[in-house]
């Protein structure tokens, strides 16, 4: 009897530690990074990064080129078309274009159109343009840009002895409207390698 | 039993040296002899918090330039002192003239990576007219 009570404080005592450990574990934590710093998660995917990292190489690039110095106007119009994303990743493509149009609004030598490409006109700005019409009976005024900025995201993927590898390239170019000309483009790229663990599932 | 022994760390010592032989990744480099270039080399002030970090990868000269009319665009030379891959993380901040810092949505921390004994340039575009001075952040990976 004694030897059975024994038996069953041992288990108990073995399994309490168990149980706080277990719901130890569960324990959720959360805390803030700096979504570009240090700390950010690296993946295989696109991360906080890489978006600023591509973004930051790309408009130092055409800002180096002087390509926007040539602008007929000053500041130069610029409106945003298409950008492609042909990776696997479902994202949102202003992940980087954003990045790039405050960028360059910042720099006080491009100005972004909202009248056309991927403008991003809000319903009040397109409603208080149709009053303005209205009251003064004057149809508003929309000057055509003088260059047109579009890219593609492209995803490589190659996989060797248990390594995968996902190069993923960003690629921009700068059309002039008047002439059609490529005045000027550029390609970056990021390589993602990730082993998979030996052990696990 | 000696010579054993001495045989023995010898052979330990031979095959460890051809071990990082073989591990070894430096990068040769070929350049004119007398460079056409006249960089705009900057005095820099330099604050070494990490010394492990320091006697890994060095900064040997920042240069600047001006681009787009008035940007001012800074690159750094960096080499890495050891004779394997290093990656580091670096990141450029900017300043204006009454020594505000001048915030950039593309600013961050940035990889780098280095072969051994390489030498490479990092470079950055303020995106503010209004940026004059610059601080270049380096950290351990």
């Amino acid at each position: 009897m004694t030897k059975l009570r024994f038996n069953t404080m041992l288990l108990a005592g073995a399994l309490l530690p168990a149980t706080f450990l277990i719901t130890g574990c569960q324990t959720a934590e959360t805390r803030t990074v700096d979504a570009s710093g240090p700390q950010a998660l690296n993946t295989g995917g696109i991360n906080s990064q890489d978006w600023a990292n591509a973004a930051d190489q790309l408009v130092g690039s055409l800002l180096s080129s002087g390509a926007l110095d040539k602008s007929p106007t000053q500041p130069a119009i610029l409106a945003v078309d298409r950008i492609i994303n042909n990776t696997q990743l479902n994202i949102d493509t202003d992940l980087l274009i954003k990045k790039i149009r405050v960028a360059l609004t910042q720099t006080g030598k491009v100005v972004v159109t909202n009248t056309m490409g991927l403008g991003e006109r809000a319903v009040v700005a397109s409603e208080a343009a149709e009053l303005d019409e209205m009251t003064t009976g004057k149809k508003a005024k929309i000057i055509a840009p003088n260059y047109t900025l579009y890219g593609k995201l492209i995803q490589q993927t190659d996989r060797l002895n248990g390594v995968t590898q996902n190069t993923y390239s960003f690629q921009m170019s700068l059309v002039a409207v008047k002439t059609g000309f490529t005045v000027w483009e550029d390609e970056r790229q990021i390589a993602k390698q990730t082993k998979k663990s030996a052990v696990g599932w | 039993m000696k010579i054993s022994r001495r045989f023995l760390c010898a052979a330990l010592a031979g095959g460890l040296l051809a071990a990082l032989a073989g591990c070894a990744t430096n990068v040769n480099t070929v350049e004119r002899a007398q460079p056409a270039a006249t960089p705009n080399y900057i005095s820099d002030k330099r604050v070494v918090t990490d010394n492990t970090l320091a006697r890994t990868v060095r900064v040997n000269a920042v240069n600047q330039t001006v681009v787009s009319g008035n940007l001012l665009k800074v690159q750094a030379t960096v080499e890495n002192l050891k004779n394997d891959l290093r990656s580091v993380r670096y990141k450029f901040e900017w300043i204006d003239q009454d020594g505000m810092a001048v915030g950039s949505p593309n600013e961050g921390w940035k990889v780098l990576n280095l072969q051994g004994r390489e030498t490479t340039t990092i470079s950055t575009v303020a995106v503010s007219p209004r940026a004059v001075d610059f601080v270049l952040k380096l950290s351990e990976l």
